[in-house]
């Protein structure tokens, strides 16, 4: 899976902050010290939702500010924590992880005299956006500020066609890089004040693609109005606590959300086939790599008619995830379906992106009411998340039982009716030849286009060869995979490579009049594109260890023009 | 950081994943089957004995890390 090794390398960092640039530019770091020097005094005390590795929060530190910096990634807080170690910052800063939606619970209400947060929002789900500003508003102390930067899709017409223009190349080039991306905010400035907020834009940069948010309570004289009898005073106490934190404890926090939803609210997800999820399924199939990825709202949903016994099971929000889950379940099986935030990918390589983490399951089931809706709290996850989705962290805040399901959800409906009893069969990962054939297509898509490029723009006489040659290679190579020997892609690229080779030659001979350079030309473009197919192919293999082989493709591309120069050199005269 | 030890990094990281390895401390295990729940590829085999999973296989670890994830003893760990 191209993504599971990245939490295991610690990777996500430093790509996450090297990604960020790229996306914007470079126009992140001016923003942050405009927030850090205009908006930040000595002793005010101000939130970071999103601190991320912790640039902004050490900038703010710096002006004097106790700050509390919450993520819900372990490894971007470990980060954040090395460097305020590192600038002598620590007694400053607090560090927490932990899920937005656990703000109510952690925060006494008018805490905070600023919040912030840079290109969080945009990471959340849409009703998390909506919880995070309703929390935003209690936590902000009389004369407090929200700042908010992040990527905006503009509203107006014109601005959003150039938004796209300028943010299409972006997104390609950061994916490729760092393979990861983001997600810009739709009609932001209307949640806002929705959220009882008066937003102001402070700074814009890139089209007005990146902007900086200033918003304030919208009531400021009065105070903060609380949406239900809790008993919490709402006056501007002065925080008791030296801590910024305040936890507040044996008080019950607000509500986040509606608490008992009524079971016919809760939509139904029915299998279907329509021009439209053949249309999907088709997207999926040529394209699986590049965001952005089709994907359904978070939230809980119906299959059948379950009742307050039926079983309740979590997956990822990649459409197609859901609807590979719901095909299977449909007819067969009542449940509830909590579709989690996994940004739109499938459940094994987010959750080995650690971007499908026990606390994107837990807001879910917080932000969802299940609790409400079942008699139970027995909780189905995907087997195959269990490379990201800390089981313990769940059953720890949630009081949640987690079992892990199986690995396929074709196996769901036998999985349940032996009363969550799995089989080694549903455990383990196969590759059989339907999946093969499925990644030949999708990956020989993806580096297709990348090849075709310059190609088309250089050589284009050797397009149609080259294409043709790749996608030949990789069916192969995905067809007779369990057959090749070795374990890993790069040795068994030697025996792609080899037979390419012998190819080539067999060609010549039926062609009969090559020269001996055109021999050598096409051994080795052909014979390295061989190479980086069965490479690439390693990532895609669920049986085979995450594809790293960048460095050893390196080497081997520039060993191939070395020779080739040579070849050139000595025989091409 | 220096071009070097930038240099130095991505080779780091380029190559780690080729060796890293299952390190399962028995001694520490309690046996709740978490492991071999979560491993995707059955490189977990019960020992009814002991009743405890016992790490095989080496060779077809993926290093997904899901069994490290899940154990909550601390008892299994990915190292090079």
């Amino acid at each position: 899976m191209a993504t599971v090794f990245m939490k295991w390398l610690e990777t996500t960092p430093g790509d996450y902050d090297r990604g960020i640039q790229l996306l914007t530019l470079g126009r992140l770091t001016p923003l942050k010290e405009l927030i850090a020097t205009n908006y930040v005094q000595p002793g005010h005390r101000v939130l970071e939702i999103g601190c991320g590795t912790g640039t902004l929060a050490l900038m703010m530190a710096e002006q004097g500010a106790a700050v509390v910096g919450m993520d819900a990634s372990p490894l971007m807080l470990a980060e954040a924590q090395r460097k305020a170690d590192k600038a002598g910052l620590a007694q400053a800063i607090e560090f927490y992880e932990m899920d937005v939606s656990e703000l109510a619970d952690r925060f006494s209400p008018a805490s905070f005299d600023l919040i912030v947060s840079t290109l969080a929002f945009s990471e959340f789900p849409p009703e998390l956006q909506r919880y995070a500003l309703a929390e935003a508003r209690r936590l902000l102390r009389p004369g407090g500020r929200l700042l908010i930067a992040d990527e905006i899709i503009p509203d107006r017409v014109g601005a959003r066609l150039l938004f796209y223009a300028v943010r299409l190349p972006l997104v390609v080039i950061t994916w490729l890089l760092t393979r990861t991306t983001t997600q810009a905010l739709s009609h932001f400035p209307t949640a806002l004040v929705e959220a009882d907020f008066t937003p102001h834009v402070i700074a814009s940069y890139l089209g007005g693609s990146l902007q900086l948010i200033e918003a304030r309570p919208a009531v400021e004289s009065e105070a903060i109005p609380l949406k239900a009898e809790t008993g919490i005073k709402t006056c501007c106490l002065p925080c008791a606590a030296e801590s910024a934190m305040a936890t507040i404890v044996g008080e019950t926090p607000l509500p986040a959300l509606p608490p008992a939803p009524s079971p016919e609210a809760i939509p139904q997800l029915h299998h279907q086939v329509t021009p439209r999820t053949l249309l999907l399924d088709l997207i999926s199939l040529l394209n699986r790599f590049v965001p952005p990825y089709p994907k359904i709202a978070t939230g809980l949903y119906r299959v059948g008619n379950p009742n307050r016994t039926s079983p309740v099971l979590v997956t990822g929000n990649y459409d197609l995830t859901v609807r590979r889950v719901v095909r299977e379940l449909d007819g067969r099986v009542d449940c509830w379906l909590v579709v989690a935030n996994s940004r739109g990918i499938n459940v094994w390589c987010a959750a080995g992106g650690g971007h499908f983490t026990a606390d994107n399951i837990i807001s879910a089931i917080k932000t969802s009411g299940v609790d409400h809706l079942v008699d139970h709290h027995a909780l189905i996850l995907p087997q195959l998340c269990a490379n990201g989705v800390d089981g313990w962290r769940i059953r720890k805040l949630t009081q949640w039982g987690v079992h892990w399901g199986p690995v396929r959800a074709r196996d769901l409906p036998a999985y349940l009716a032996a009363g969550r009893v799995k089989t080694d069969a549903m455990r383990w990962v196969t590759f059989p030849l339907r999946d093969r054939l499925e990644m030949t297509i999708t990956s020989s898509m993806f580096f297709g286009v990348l090849l075709a490029i310059p190609l088309a723009i250089l050589w284009p006489h050797l397009l149609g060869l080259t294409l043709g040659a790749m996608f030949v290679q990789a069916l192969v190579f995905g067809l007779l995979l369990p057959w090749i020997p070795g374990h890993d892609g790069l040795v068994k690229g030697v025996f792609l490579t080899a037979a390419t080779v012998l190819a080539v030659i067999l060609w010549g001979q039926l062609a009969g009049d090559w020269p001996l350079i055109k021999y050598i030309n096409r051994s080795l473009g052909l014979g390295f594109l061989a190479y980086f197919v069965a490479g690439e192919f390693q990532g895609t293999s669920p049986l085979m260890r995450g594809e790293a082989n960048w460095d050893v493709q390196f080497g081997v591309g520039l060993l191939t023009l070395l020779v080739y120069g040579a070849s050139q050199l000595f025989l091409g005269m | 950081m220096n071009w070097r030890d930038t240099l130095k990094e991505e080779i780091r990281h380029l190559t780690i994943a080729r060796r890293l390895r299952i390190r399962f401390d028995q001694n520490k295990c309690a046996g709740v089957w978490q492991c071999y729940e979560a491993c995707p590829i059955g490189c977990w085999t019960p020992d009814l004995e002991a009743r405890k999973a016992i790490f095989r296989d080496e060779g077809r670890c993926i290093a997904c890390g899901a069994c490290v994830l899940q154990c909550p003893q601390g008892a299994i760990e990915l190292t090079t």
